[in-house]
């Protein structure tokens, strides 16, 4: 993908915690999502996701590593131009939207201050932007709190289209909201893409919704990227077993039975890391190598867009070379 | 021989701005010694409220209107008198979604899960001491003498939540209502906790009700679900049967709205239109203006519970409609791409 949008190229971001130490938060993180196109970022709490996120918002600036919007560089500092191109929405659209503003009065300021559009036309481009996100005119007259959970989210994503983004960053965008909710503000952000041609990324511990809205997934364990691929590839054959333990929890609507993925423990702390390979203490098929060589990426075929970062994730693996770690 | 847990006709009543609704509206459920009941619907179909109700933790401006609770054969609560809490604390015990809100956040640990043994079980502290270490190991928490004075916040959300089951089992309850439990967990955490779950079922024979908006986790550990709609249960049965065969409209409605992680060539579908204002129920069938299956009888009365199959139930007046295979109703098989 030479033309990508929206690049990171080896993000890094600590954190300094309690006695000296330093929690890597992002530890050499890569990816780039283009023009029309979803990336979907998943994993568990505290695996860098936001983290990363919020570096390509801008609203973090990290240690070392880039981001690039259509090949530029974006600085610590960013212009008005390059913020307004890359807008973020929050899981919990209640305590991201202003409670005492209407839904018109927050749209008009954006409108104003980014200088979008004149006056007499601000009313014009308000309705439009309702109409973008499927909520009536009228919902214009409205505050916060006299909207459901799935219909703030949406104003949130109007709040956001408003200044015209290149790149949409949802975190969590449908996790507080029943599902019967989701379905719905799955489908806007996949017409999003293809009127609009947004680039966007959408970061979620739900398997599910990142298989069903996203052409690119990058799963991510403590820092780094685990797995990553085209969805259809990455899913028709998950190389990770972390990614195959993620896919294993995930509840089923067709399943009977628990779900007992072979995982052990609790991620560990991400300022003790473990040496090699960061999974191996969880890891079912951990080998002596894993715990002293930390697995580069590769591809999973010679050419092949699917990347995995274990030692044994690649093809062939030979069985022979196999030495399951005991005790 | 009794059920484990017999609830009857629980009505309980809600007042907001000076108005009075029902929240819950005449909710009848039983549970066998060890089963597993699974609550579900959406925000506002009142499945935490008719758990704050067993359980005798309505808020304030709540109130049981009418209705009774048995445990094992014995009342623990009816519509009349509200002060039977300590007969029922003994039977009952509850574990919430967010364990970091209702564990006390300056006591440790371990001192929270001896607090019961010792001032309801009588146990001197030395003995709660014993008792609440060996809760902490029953529920899976690596080095329980370490951790017992460990505070709430120096845990990991699958630790804390461990800690709140910990809790929970130290009065000996007969069944365990958990509310959302995993809701806030990660997936793998999640799958843990739901095997402690599990495993308590096996080795003490605990009963439990579970409410949450996950369908896929009810297929994982419940025998039997009650979907619940404004106030209502509109469909209930053996998990397997209702979820893979749903009866009533709103349960293939909600199934069909679900994204699942091996079926991605099915498109989830939105439920059109909103949940109805209590204040405002729609007559006859509270479904039946976003039901894609509705008559005009639907709207001419009250639609009750019906007998539709073995242990199975719907308040529908047209499931034979389903039973032909509208869209969403079809079960799907796991498929891998």
């Amino acid at each position: 993908m030479a033309d990508a949008r929206l690049a990171a190229d080896d993000l890094v971001v600590s954190f300094p915690v309690a006695g000296g130490h330093t929690l890597r938060a992002v530890d050499g993180v890569s990816f780039q999502v283009g023009a029309g196109q979803i990336l979907g970022l998943v994993g568990e709490s505290g695996c860098g996701k936001t983290t990363a996120a919020r570096c390509m918002a801008g609203l973090l600036t990290p240690d070392s590593g880039t981001v690039r919007l259509d090949g530029a560089q974006l600085g610590a500092r960013r212009t008005a131009q390059q913020r307004r191109a890359i807008q973020m929405i929050f899981q919990d659209p209640y305590s991201s939207l202003n409670p005492r503003l209407t839904v018109r009065r927050m749209l008009r300021e954006l409108l104003a201050v980014h200088k979008l559009v004149p006056r007499p036309a601000m009313e014009e481009r308000c309705r439009e932007l309702m109409g973008l996100v499927g909520l009536p005119a009228a919902a214009l007259d409205g505050l916060p709190a006299q909207f459901s959970g799935g219909q703030r989210q949406r104003i949130a994503i109007a709040r956001a289209l408003a200044v015209e983004p290149l790149v949409l960053i949802a975190d969590e965008p449908v996790s507080s909201l029943d599902v019967s909710v989701q379905a719905t503000i799955l489908r806007l952000f996949a017409e999003l893409r293809d009127r609009l041609g947004l680039a966007m990324i959408i970061i979620s511990h739900n398997l599910a919704v990142v298989r069903q809205l996203s052409d690119q997934v990058a799963v991510m364990y403590l820092g780094r990227i685990a797995e990553e691929g085209g969805t259809d590839e990455l899913f028709g054959s998950v190389r990770h077993p972390y990614a195959q333990a993620l896919l294993a929890a995930a509840p089923r609507l067709h399943q009977r039975g628990l779900a007992r993925p072979d995982l052990r423990g609790e991620p560990p702390s991400p300022v003790d890391l473990p040496s090699g390979c960061r999974f191996h203490p969880r890891c079912p098929q951990a080998a002596d190598i894993c715990q002293h060589d930390d697995p580069l990426p590769r591809p999973v075929r010679p050419d092949s867009t699917h990347i995995v970062s274990c030692h044994f994730g690649a093809d062939p693996v030979p069985e022979s070379a196999v030495t399951p770690l005991t005790g | 021989m009794n059920p484990l847990l017999e609830v009857r006709d629980l009505t309980v009543e809600v007042r907001r701005h000076h108005r009075r609704f029902r929240a819950v509206d005449g909710v009848s459920l039983s549970l066998p010694d060890g089963g597993s009941l699974g609550i579900v619907g959406e925000s506002g179909s009142g499945k935490s409220m008719t758990l704050r109700a067993i359980m005798g933790l309505l808020p304030r401006t709540a109130s049981v209107q009418a209705g009774t609770v048995q445990v094992a054969g014995e009342l623990v609560a009816d519509g009349e008198e509200r002060s039977s809490g300590d007969r029922r604390r003994h039977r009952l015990a509850m574990v919430f979604q967010d364990a970091l809100s209702a564990l006390n956040p300056v006591m440790t640990v371990g001192a929270q899960v001896a607090e019961a043994p010792r001032r309801v079980g009588g146990l001197s502290a030395r003995a709660a001491r014993e008792r609440a270490l060996g809760l902490l190991r029953t529920v899976g928490i690596p080095d329980p003498a370490r951790r017992y004075g460990s505070y709430p916040h120096e845990l990991s959300g699958g630790l804390r939540q461990r800690v709140m089951i910990a809790i929970a089992l130290s009065t000996d309850p007969a069944v365990l209502l958990c509310d959302e439990p995993t809701t806030a967990l990660d997936v793998t955490i999640q799958a843990q906790i739901l095997g402690l779950l599990q495993d308590l079922r096996a080795a003490q024979g605990l009963g439990i009700v579970f409410v949450t908006h996950d369908l896929g986790v009810v297929g994982q550990i419940c025998d039997e679900i009650a979907v619940m709609y404004a106030g209502r249960i509109v469909e209930t049965g053996p998990v397997g049967t209702v979820l893979d065969a749903p009866r009533h409209p709103y349960t293939a409605a909600l199934l069909a709205s679900a994204v699942d992680v091996d079926d991605v060539g099915r498109v989830p579908q939105a439920i059109p239109g909103e949940v109805p204002d209590p204040l405002r129920l729609p007559p006859g069938c509270p479904f039946q203006p976003r039901c894609p299956l509705a008559q005009p009888d639907c709207a001419a009365g009250p639609v009750s519970l019906r007998d539709i199959g073995p242990g199975r139930s719907a308040a529908c007046l047209h499931y034979d409609a389903l039973a032909a295979g509208p869209p969403g109703a079809a079960p799907v098989g796991p498929e891998h791409g």
